[in-house]
């Protein structure tokens, strides 16, 4: 869960459980989009085959069970995602009013025009990237049923369903591309740029956590009065303390103890806030 | 003449009726009386019968197919530009009169092997498939099957990437380029013409009328002919007592997963393939998988995979709770 770690001088930004689903999801995405080209008859045309270690990419039955077992691996987070962060009320990425407002803002003042809109946990285009993917994300996933469905012998859909379904899931994987293009070109930005670390180690920057993200630094540091609303944890004292153990893999090892150097606030202790929202940019379902 | 009853009007109009009343179903496309089975109509070729219109300039049924199909052959543009990065393109537009093999302007042929000093002569054409891997696989769902068992092409959506031509097993589909809607995104270097190949006389079906090359063989043999066109289970029915008759051989009931087509004939159909391999066709007659059956298999796993993500995702957030409630005690 997000806390401060003060003697790090981070903040805990994604768990281990959301930086899994984050890989997973990224890596049967590339295997999908990749397997998915390979359905188009392309990869013997433009001699992709002929690449060393590819030339099972012109079968098209190969790349088809590919793209099935990637596809499973897929929906599976999807579901995961939903029904987890759902349940536990993690709303950190849905968008918000204003959200295109100001992530216009957020944009131009990248490129030297104006101040940025003080950001929580996630900017405001990463909350509409998210909206972004997931809802291409799923129109993939339905359209994909059904896909697979009509491949089963004796299953029957009108002609005109087909071919609907059809160009959606071919057209729907180009936006999808064009959203993980745009995704990782924010990266172009030097100010973006120390949001990487966190989807790798879980840790993002305390300093930069407290200019780019403040509300969300102010709700941690329980100065913001979101702070009431979230829970307070106890144990967290201890947790705070930890070096770099993961939520998940500390349970067990919760109770271990390090002092702690005084936390930055005094008052309340640590929150773990009801905030706590998946990997920044995942193309799962709201 | 059980094609003709086959195809009466009365129970043309009571299968739409029934169609339209499966409208919730339709709704999504789906149409459950269809799904239990494969295909309304169905085509027997006793290669008993046929002898190749023997002393005719063109096989009657390659003839009538040719006439009849004629306004859907494509009219390309020149000069047909090479599929860049590969050096060619398929033209078949100045080979208009080939009909001893399937082109774009030829959806019919009739095969000639001998065997076991017998002469054996082959109609060929779609076999139009129960469950096609063309009409499955094509990415942009420009080939449909339809219910009355016509497997079509969609010429005006077809891109020319000849994957359905890649994924039949007897490679029924041919390119001509030049043509269709690849052609409107040039220069980008995609798609490649479009497809063409038997479509069961889809559009005389419609009006009541049976495939042309069954009423040309029916005009010339009458009730000789090799050629019988009917409701698929009659026809099923023909084929088998046909082949019980002369103790033969059905092709095209399991091949690629059943088909629309049945073939009979005296000789054993891994014969007739083995001369048609050693005289070099590229249309055989082998005993086909329908290769989207091991895809298939596979489909369990998007019941199981996010039925284990749920209990993960239960279990985990429960976890997660009673941490938090351990917590604030």
């Amino acid at each position: 869960m997000e806390r401060i770690l003060h003697q790090e001088r981070a903040i805990l930004r994604h768990s281990l459980v959301e930086r899994l689903e984050h890989w997973i999801l990224a890596l049967s995405g590339f295997i999908l989009v990749f397997t998915g080209f390979g359905e188009l008859p392309m990869y013997k045309r433009y001699m992709v085959t002929e690449i060393p270690g590819l030339s099972w990419a012109g079968d098209y039955f190969i790349n088809l069970k590919i793209h099935y077992l990637a596809a499973m691996v897929f929906v599976s987070i999807m579901v995961f995602h939903a029904l987890y962060h759902g349940w536990l009320g993690h709303r950190g990425l849905l968008p918000r009013k204003g959200d295109f407002r100001d992530s216009a803002k957020t944009i131009l003042s990248m490129l030297g025009f104006g101040e940025e809109p003080e950001a929580d946990k996630y900017l405001p285009e990463q909350r509409l990237a998210y909206a972004y993917l997931a809802g291409v994300g799923l129109i993939l996933v339905i359209t994909g049923v059904f896909k697979v469905l009509k491949n089963l012998p004796g299953v029957y859909f009108s002609p005109w369903f087909i071919t609907a379904v059809t160009l959606i899931h071919t057209f729907a994987t180009i936006f999808f591309l064009l959203g993980i293009i745009a995704h990782v070109a924010a990266l172009i930005f030097k100010v973006n740029r120390p949001m990487v670390k966190p989807i790798f180690t879980g840790k993002m920057d305390l300093e930069y956590a407290r200019k780019r993200h403040p509300i969300w630094y102010q709700r941690l540091e329980g100065k913001s009065p979101a702070a009431k609303e979230a829970v307070a944890d106890p144990a967290m004292e201890v947790r705070e303390t930890e070096t770099v153990k993961e939520p998940i893999q500390a349970a067990e090892s919760e109770k271990e103890t390090e002092t702690i150097g005084e936390p930055l606030s005094p008052q309340t202790p640590r929150v773990e806030s009801v905030e706590t929202a998946p990997t920044e940019e995942e193309p799962k379902e709201a | 003449m059980e094609e003709r009853e086959a195809f009466n009007r009365r129970s043309f109009l009571k299968r739409g009726g029934m169609a339209a009343a499966l409208g919730a179903a339709g709704l999504m496309g789906i149409t459950p009386e269809a799904s239990a089975k494969t295909g309304t109509y169905a085509t027997l070729i006793d290669l008993t019968r046929c002898d190749g219109c023997k002393g005719e300039p063109m096989p009657r049924c390659v003839e009538a197919c040719r006439k009849v199909n004629e306004s859907q052959f494509p009219v390309p543009q020149e000069p047909i530009k090479d599929l860049w990065p590969q050096k060619k393109h398929d033209d078949w537009s100045k080979k208009k009169h080939v009909i001893d093999r399937l082109t774009p302007y030829n959806w019919t042929t009739v095969q000639n092997v001998q065997v076991d000093g017998e002469e054996v002569f082959i109609p060929r054409r779609c076999m139009h498939c129960d469950n096609p891997p063309c009409a499955n696989l094509c990415p942009f769902g420009a080939l449909n099957k339809y219910e009355d068992s016509a497997v079509v092409i969609n010429h005006d959506l077809c891109m020319g990437g000849a994957k359905c031509k890649g994924v039949c097993p007897w490679g029924i589909p041919q390119r001509q380029s030049g043509v269709g809607l690849y052609l409107k995104i040039q220069p980008l270097p995609a798609g490649g013409g479009v497809m063409y190949k038997c479509d069961l006389c889809h559009d005389r079906l419609k009006k009541g009328m049976i495939p042309a090359c069954v009423e040309a063989c029916q005009i010339r043999l009458g009730e000789g002919r090799p050629l019988f066109f009917g409701k698929r289970e009659e026809i099923r029915k023909m084929a088998h007592a046909r082949a019980k008759e002369i103790n033969g051989y059905i092709y095209g009931e399991r091949e690629n997963g059943g088909t629309s087509t049945f073939y009979v004939s005296k000789i054993p159909f891994e014969k007739i393939h083995a001369r048609l391999q050693e005289s070099k066709s590229p249309l055989l007659m082998g005993k086909v998988q329908n290769a989207l059956d091991e895809v298939n298999r596979w489909a369990k796993g998007f019941l199981f995979g996010p039925l284990v993500a749920v209990a993960g995702a239960v279990g985990l957030a429960f976890y997660q709770r009673s941490k938090e409630r351990k917590g604030e005690k």
